[in-house]
Order: C-alpha cells, then sequence, then structure tokens
C-alpha cells in the first residue's frame, strides 16, 4: 500500500540500497569512530598560523540523519554525540588518543588508597548560556541519573560499577564506586546538565521532555534552531569558558542521501564534511580546480573492519588454517582497491591511535604460496583435483555475510573470495539486510562474517575478547583464551597507565597470534573544509575542537 | 448510491482489520529490533538491551502488544516513536504538508502535461508525434528517478548554478514563496517525469478506446463541432477508467516519494517510512502502514462512486435490491 501507484517499482531494489546508508550513519559508516570530542591542550596542531585570523565566519556541515537529541545518557548516534559537545561541556573529554583531558574538571581525578573513590576539582568560571554557574550540584545532578533505577536507558551497564556521588564542597565532587574500576574513564564523557531546568522533570520522562530537544549547555555553541530533519543551527557562547570561538556561526544541513551531500560541497551549500571513499576522486577534482576547499587525509579513526570466524564451526577450529586465511588475503591491496586507500591495515585488536597500541604482534603478510603451504600443512588438500580444497571428504567452503547498503565492505567481501579461491578456499558471499545482519552476529548465527567495531574510550576489551561474553556479550565467534582472560581482568584493577599499557599489549600479541578474526584495516577519513580554514586538529574527524578553528584573510 | 456507499463503507472495518493484524505481524516477524543500531558500539551491553526492551514494552506476548496499540489507535493514540522519542501523530503532521506539497504538485503538473498530450496522441494515433511521445514516454517510465535527480542536481545545481541541490528551503533564512519554489522546481520535474510518462500512456489508450465508438462516429455524423466532440463525448468517457486510477493514487499522496525525498533531502513521509523501516521503529511503521491502507481502502471506494457518478450506465441502486 505504500508502493506509488505510477510504478517505478524497478528502483524499489536501489532504495533499499540509498537509504540504509542512514540508518548505518551510526553504526557502520567506516568513517567515523565513536569518539567523544576533545578539546586536548596543546595537541593542536593547525597549519599555517601566520595568516590573520577572521573573528567570525560561518561553517555549515552535513549529517545524513538527524541526532537523537541532546543528553548523552540516551543519545547514542555519533551524530548526537557531536552536536551534544558543541552545546555541553562534560567533565573530560577523550583526546585522539582516547585518553581523558579535563574540560569541566581541573587535572586529572585523585584516587582514594583503595581506589574505590575518586575526587573531582571543577572549574569555577563556567556558566550556562542562560547565566547560572556550573556548580557541584549539577555534576552530582547529573550522574545521579544512570545510576537511579529509573533510569532505563542504553547506558546503564556503563555505569554499573558506579555506587554514589556527593558534593564535596561548590567545586569539588566525590565518586564512590562499588569495587576499583579502571575502566572509569568511559563514564567522564557525559554532558552535565543544569539542575536548575531539569529539577523538576522525572528521569523516566526526561528523553521525552523539551529539554531533550532544546537544549541549554555550558558548551562553547548554543543550539538556535532545530528544524526536524532539515537542519540544526549553532551560534557561539560569547561567555565560553574555554574563550570565545572565532566561528560565529555552525550550521548542520540532514542530508540523506551521500551523492546529494557531495554535490552540495561542490555548490557551497556545505563546507565541511567527510568525503567518503567512492566520491574522493571526483572531489579531490573539486578541490583542485575550485580552489575553495581543501582536504585532509589520513584523520584516523577508531573503528577497524575484520572478517569474524565462527569457531565452534569445524571449519576454523584450528589456529593454524585462521593464520593461513589471514595470510591468503591481500589486505593493504583491499585498502587500495576497494577503499581508494583510505585505511590503515590491522593486526590486532587495537586501533593504530590508540594510546594503547602496539605495533609488537604476530603479522600474517599475504603471501599466497604461504597460505597454501600452510593450509597443506593443517591437512586440506585438493584430492579430488576440481581446485577446491578438502580435508576427511568434506570441502574447504564456506558462507561470508556482509550487510547490505555498504559498497565498500560488499565489494570487499567479493575481492575476498577472489583471494581465498586462490588458495582452493570456497566463499560464498551472502548480503544479509542490515537489521537482519546484526541479528545474525549477536545470535552467532554466521560461519564467517564481515563487520567492524566503533571502539571508543577506556581500551580495556572485556566486552568483545573475554570468554564470559560469549554467553550473551559480543564475543561471538566464542573465542577463548584462559591466558587473555586473565591479563584482561588484571587490566580492570590496574590504574598505572605504562602497566595497562603492558598487560593490554600482551593481550593483541596473543589475540594476533590466535587470528579469531582476520584483522583487515582500520578506515581513514577525509575531511574537506573550506580552503581559508584554519585551527582545525589533522588529527581529528568532523567537527571536533571546532571552538579552535577560525577563517583567515 | 448511498447505500451503496454506507455497504462499502461498512465492508471495509473487516479489512482494515485483518490489515492491522497482519501488517502487525509481518513487521514484528522482520528480522532486527529497534535496538539493532547498537551494533557495532561495544559498550552497549546486553544489560542495557534487554533493559531497553522492556521499557519499549517489547517483552509483552505479541497479542498484548497488539491490543495496547490497537486500543491506542481506537482512541486516536498513534504511539511514540521509539527512537525519535516524539508521537508518532506529531511526526506525521510534521511531515505530512512537505510530502503533500511535492506529491500533489507533480501530480496536477503531471496532469496538465499529460491530458493534452494524451488526447492529442490518440486523436493522431500512429502519426509522426504519437511515436515522438510515446519514445519520450517510455524513458520517462524506465528512468530511475534518483538517478535523473541526482543528474539534475549535478546539471542545475553543481554545474550551472541555477538551482539549489536540495532541501525545501535556505537556511537561516525567512520564508519566502521564491525561495520555495526554487527548492521544490527539481523534485516535482523528477517526479512528474515519471509521472507524465504514465499518464499519457493511459489517458491515450483511454481515449483511442472511446475514439473508435458508435456514437462517436454518431455525434461526427450529426456534425457536432470536432472539439465538443471530443470533450463532451469523448474524453468525459475516457475519464471512467481514469477515475479509478485516480482513486488508487490517492493512498501515493500520503505515503510520498521515497527516493526522491533522499535525493533531495526533503522531510517528507517517503523518509519518514523508510527511518522507520530500517531502524524497526514498530509505532511509526504501524501508523503509516495503516494510514497507507485506511487511504487504500477510501481511494477504492472513492474510485468506484466516481465510477458510477461518471458512467449513467452503471446502475448502483439497482444492483442494491438485486443483492
Amino acid at each position: 500500500m505504500l508502493s506509488k501507484p505510477f510504478g517505478k517499482f524497478a528502483s524499489v531494489a536501489l532504495v533499499t540500497m540509498m537509504s540504509s546508508a542512514v540508518v548505518l550513519s551510526a553504526c557502520s559508516s567506516d568513517n567515523n569512530g565513536a569518539a567523544g570530542s576533545s578539546a586536548s591542550p596543546g595537541a593542536s596542531a593547525s597549519a599555517a598560523p601566520k595568516k590573520e585570523k577572521v573573528d567570525g565566519g560561518e561553517i555549515t556541515t552535513a549529517y545524513l540523519g538527524d541526532p537523537q537529541g541532546f543528553i548523552r545518557f540516551w543519545a547514542t548516534t555519533t551524530t548526537s554525540t557531536e552536536v551534544i559537545d558543541l552545546v555541553f561541556s562534560t567533565l573530560y573529554k577523550f583526546n585522539e588518543k582516547q585518553e581523558i583531558v579535563p574540560d569541566l574538571a581541573v587535572d586529572q581525578p585523585t584516587f582514594s588508597e583503595d581506589k574505590k573513590t575518586m575526587t573531582i576539582k571543577l572549574r569555577t568560571d563556567a556558566k550556562w548560556s542562560d547565566g547560572q554557574p556550573v556548580t557541584a550540584d549539577d555534576v552530582v545532578f547529573t550522574y545521579s541519573i544512570p545510576i537511579n533505577n529509573d533510569y532505563t536507558g542504553p547506558r546503564k551497564s556503563t555505569f554499573s560499577r558506579m555506587e554514589k556521588i556527593e558534593k564535596v564542597d561548590a567545586s569539588t565532587v566525590k565518586i564512590t564506586f562499588k569495587e576499583p574500576h579502571a575502566g572509569y574513564i568511559d563514564m567522564m564523557i557525559y554532558n552535565i546538565l543544569p539542575q536548575h531546568i531539569l529539577k523538576d522533570v522525572a528521569i523516566k520522562d526526561m528523553d521525552k521532555s523539551e529539554f531533550f530537544k532544546k537544549p541549554i549547555g555550558s558548551g562553547p555553541y548554543k543550539l538556535t534552531e532545530w528544524k526536524a530533519s532539515q537542519y540544526l543551527t549553532f551560534t557561539r557562547n560569547d561567555n565560553y569558558y574555554g574563550g570565545k570561538p572565532a566561528i560565529e556561526k555552525v550550521t548542520a544541513k540532514i542530508v540523506p542521501d551521500a551523492n546529494a551531500m557531495m554535490a552540495q560541497l561542490q555548490t557551497g551549500e556545505i563546507n565541511v564534511v567527510s568525503v567518503p571513499a567512492d566520491n574522493l576522486a571526483a572531489i579531490e577534482q573539486f578541490a583542485k580546480t575550485s580552489g575553495k576547499i581543501k582536504l585532509q587525509k589520513d584523520i584516523p579513526s577508531t573503528s577497524y573492519s575484520f572478517v569474524g570466524w565462527n569457531l565452534t564451526n569445524p571449519l576454523f577450529q584450528d589456529k593454524k588454517v585462521r593464520q593461513a586465511l589471514t595470510t591468503a588475503i591481500d589486505r593493504k591491496g583491499l585498502v587500495d582497491g576497494v577503499a581508494e586507500g583510505m585505511g590503515k591495515v590491522v593486526n590486532s585488536q587495537t586501533a593504530p591511535s590508540y594510546w594503547t597500541f602496539t605495533d609488537n604482534v604476530p603479522k600474517f603478510d599475504y603471501n599466497e604460496a604461504k597460505a597454501k603451504q600452510m593450509l597443506a600443512e593443517a591437512g586440506w588438500k585438493d584430492t579430488d583435483g576440481d581446485g577446491v580444497l578438502d580435508k576427511d571428504g568434506k570441502k574447504f567452503e564456506f558462507e561470508m555475510q556482509v550487510n547490505q547498503g555498504n559498497k565498500v565492505r560488499e565489494k570487499a567481501v567479493t575481492v575476498i573470495q577472489q583471494q581465498l579461491k586462490k588458495v582452493g578456499i570456497n566463499v560464498i558471499p551472502r548480503v544479509v539486510e542490515s537489521s537482519a545482519f546484526t541479528k545474525n552476529f549477536q545470535k552467532k548465527d554466521f560461519v564467517s562474517i564481515y563487520y567492524a567495531w566503533s571502539i571508543s574510550g577506556d581500551p580495556n576489551p572485556h566486552g568483545i575478547w573475554h570468554s564470559s561474553e560469549i554467553e550473551s556479550g559480543l564475543n561471538t565467534v566464542s573465542y577463548k583464551n584462559p591466558e587473555v582472560d586473565k591479563l584482561i581482568d588484571e587490566d580492570l584493577s590496574t590504574f598505572d597507565k605504562a602497566k595497562r599499557k603492558e598487560i593490554l599489549n600482551k593481550v593483541d600479541a596473543l589475540i594476533a597470534e590466535d587470528q579469531p578474526y582476520t584483522f583487515l584495516y582500520s578506515p581513514t577519513v577525509v575531511m574537506a573544509y573550506p580552503s581559508n580554514l584554519e585551527g582545525f586538529n589533522p588529527q581529528r574527524d568532523s567537527l571536533k575542537e571546532v571552538q579552535k578553528w577560525y577563517f583567515t584573510k | 448510491m448511498a447505500l451503496y456507499t454506507l455497504r462499502r463503507l461498512l465492508n471495509a472495518i473487516p479489512i482494515l482489520i485483518g490489515i492491522t493484524i497482519i501488517s502487525f505481524a509481518i513487521i514484528h516477524m522482520a528480522p532486527g529490533s529497534p535496538l539493532s543500531q547498537f551494533t557495532e558500539d561495544p559498550t552497549i551491553k546486553q544489560v542495557d538491551k534487554d533493559n531497553m526492551i522492556k521499557a519499549y514494552g517489547l517483552d509483552k506476548p505479541l497479542y498484548v502488544q497488539y491490543w495496547d496499540w490497537v486500543s491506542g489507535l481506537v482512541r486516536g493514540d498513534l504511539g511514540v516513536s521509539l527512537l525519535k522519542n516524539q508521537p508518532v501523530a506529531d511526526l506525521i503532521l510534521e511531515r505530512l504538508p512537505n510530502t503533500l506539497l511535492l506529491t500533489v504538485t507533480s501530480f496536477l503538473l503531471s496532469l496538465l502535461i499529460a491530458i493534452p498530450l494524451g488526447i492529442l496522441c490518440a486523436v493522431r494515433a500512429h502519426s509522426r508525434l504519437d511515436q515522438i511521445v510515446s519514445g519520450f514516454t517510455f524513458v520517462g517510465i524506465s528512468i530511475p528517478g534518483f538517478w535523473l535527480g541526482l543528474m539534475l542536481i549535478i546539471l542545475f545545481a553543481v554545474k550551472l548554478g541555477w538551482l539549489p541541490s536540495g532541501g525545501l528551503q535556505t537556511v537561516n533564512a525567512d520564508f519566502s514563496l521564491i525561495d520555495r519554489i526554487k527548492h521544490l522546481t527539481l523534485p516535482v520535474l523528477t517526479m512528474a517525469a515519471g509521472e507524465v510518462a504514465i499518464w499519457i500512456r493511459y489517458v491515450r489508450s483511454s481515449m483511442l478506446e472511446v475514439i473508435n465508438q458508435d456514437y462517436m462516429r454518431t455525434a461526427k455524423a450529426k456534425g457536432l463541432p470536432g472539439n465538443s466532440i471530443l470533450f463532451r463525448h469523448g474524453f468525459r468517457n475516457a475519464l471512467i477508467p481514469l477515475a479509478t486510477l485516480f482513486g488508487l493514487a490517492l493512498p501515493g499522496f500520503f505515503a510520498g516519494a521515497a527516493i526522491l525525498e533522499q535525493v533531495y533531502s526533503i522531510p517528507g513521509m517517503g523518509r519518514l517510512f523508510i527511518e522507520g523501516a530500517f531502524q524497526r521503529d514498530y509505532p511509526v511503521l504501524f501508523a503509516i502502514v495503516t494510514v497507507g491502507a485506511f487511504l487504500t481502502v477510501l481511494g477504492s471506494i472513492l474510485a468506484d462512486v466516481a465510477y458510477a457518478a461518471l458512467d449513467p450506465r452503471v446502475n448502483l441502486s439497482k444492483q442494491e435490491v438485486r443483492g
């Protein structure tokens, strides 16, 4: 009943392809790490600071879909996080290495001897955009929400180890944990809410309140208008404690079609946006000929894509076989051929920009001959001469699922299919509609699957790799290594960063050796900026640190 | 006729109830759930998802969920969008005017072009003109809307810079009619291109059938002026089958043009539905499907009634007696 009676049925299939991009903006765009924004002092490496700085100016960016709203306890998409960071302050923010840097807080938190209580000092010069000061009461009010029984949002488990929060004085708060928790930094990036405005709103009604869509914050910008599905406009907050931002206005248009978005970049209707791989060549050409925009390439993200091998399947139970599979796949070629060079090959589970990253892990670089040899050593031989390996009368043949609507991934699976064919393995690609795809992943209903993680915040990988997460967590390939379990548990209660890095590097090495996934690559982002814009951090994408941007004359 | 209309309306009730049950079941049977969006973020755990399922009421048995929804519907409550945290009725009221602006404008525009051209092609069937127009209609029918849309954007917005490439208004500007017309030009043209083509085919074939009827020849023999024959005798009769098609176009006005709304960033019903479908936003889906079903049924009743009004040969009251 929803098809138009005028025909055009031929394009129905295409709607599916084109529009899934909207929905996936949050979860599977290969270009976005779901990291928080950052105001890391001294981390900004702005280029060409000689030109004269202009006070004012306007930037227009675009998102594929609307943000959900302005409270992070309920709003989970990348788009939401970005607009929340324009309007609000947080205790700390993540920098590009996913370390916390103070925002409303002063210095790093201090811990008690037993690591169970944490004290945070607050700045005293922050004000809400209605003029009221931001105080410890606001912080206590905010953090009381996710630990309240009435809260049923998606962040309950993030705060499950927090027992209570108390005000010590007007500019100090104390948080008590149920047990020492090194991953506390994940709790520090939630936007602080104004108690004087929200105190009479019941917690269960907050995500339906007027405030959720018309927020008052203490961040660098104020929301001036939100026309649902059309645009959001922001004006700078002249009283921002971090200094008045140079860019006066920020507009975020909602453009649900990525091709249309690139057309708007060329017409000048938008001027700050990340450029997807399939449009890169055209936009590069446009930047060169028009001189209106410039491109910033190789911006790291904190996500990575991989092929997950279901370890309960007899095909993948031998470590040697998994290593051979990785050796048979030309991952660098995949980045260059499919992702237009926008990515960096990864060998284990930590994204390259992370502070815990190490390159010192076992690697299985592309080598077709070696892959064949490894498979032969594992007992896989082509005995019947049909070009497909077999063992005990069973052919090396399996299905690989990939989600529909992500062209880069669909292509990548085809390339992997061809490469594995060369070593005698038959892959049957299966493109699955996104929601069904997700369900298959979570229910472990796959043999092999092309997937991606967007990691942010604390580097402890319990949720994905600990064997206790096989049952109902995200360890859906059923990976179990007692040594990894032990190290992950140890890291959870280690507060010394150097020590943590050491532990987590060991985890990375063990997982790289076991190859429960074939780790493919971490996408990099290309941003388009107006050619006279400066002050942006070349290590960060989207609107991060926009308060430091400025135009030059 | 009043009786007939009434009977049709009463007949529609079980149909609508059936539709709500079937669509409710199908939508729930589709794999995935509103929580599928939390996929690649490992910080959201199963516990959180279980919590939210409970908060959304999705843990209740299906018949309870259906009953809750239907009883809400009867009270005029379409529910609250799970992902936009906004009453569905508000969402629809917000989007519907935009969609109507697009669908009705392009419908009227396409009729304005299709009716004279269709008649002309019928009158001069198989002439050079007819062949050329036929050629264009086939092109019009086969070109996918999104492709034509993108091409028009590239030509008129990117290369020539005459028209904006999307949206409904210039950001930060006050409403102005000129601005709105500029923004609507490309989407309406794109949408009308396909519709014109189809309506020309309909008008032409409908007209062609009438033109060779005996009464047309009689009228001509009587010496009536050509135009009068064509419009009073010819077109009026040709309208009868078209009336049915108009009736069936009604739900299309409401449902919008998903692809074009996507390409041209128009916040309309088509986009709302697509977003709802991909995010499994059940209340939004149910509401649109139900209203769509309602309009489809209403459209077909209207078509039948119009049929009777236009065609004196159809006498409904007699059937009433017989039935």
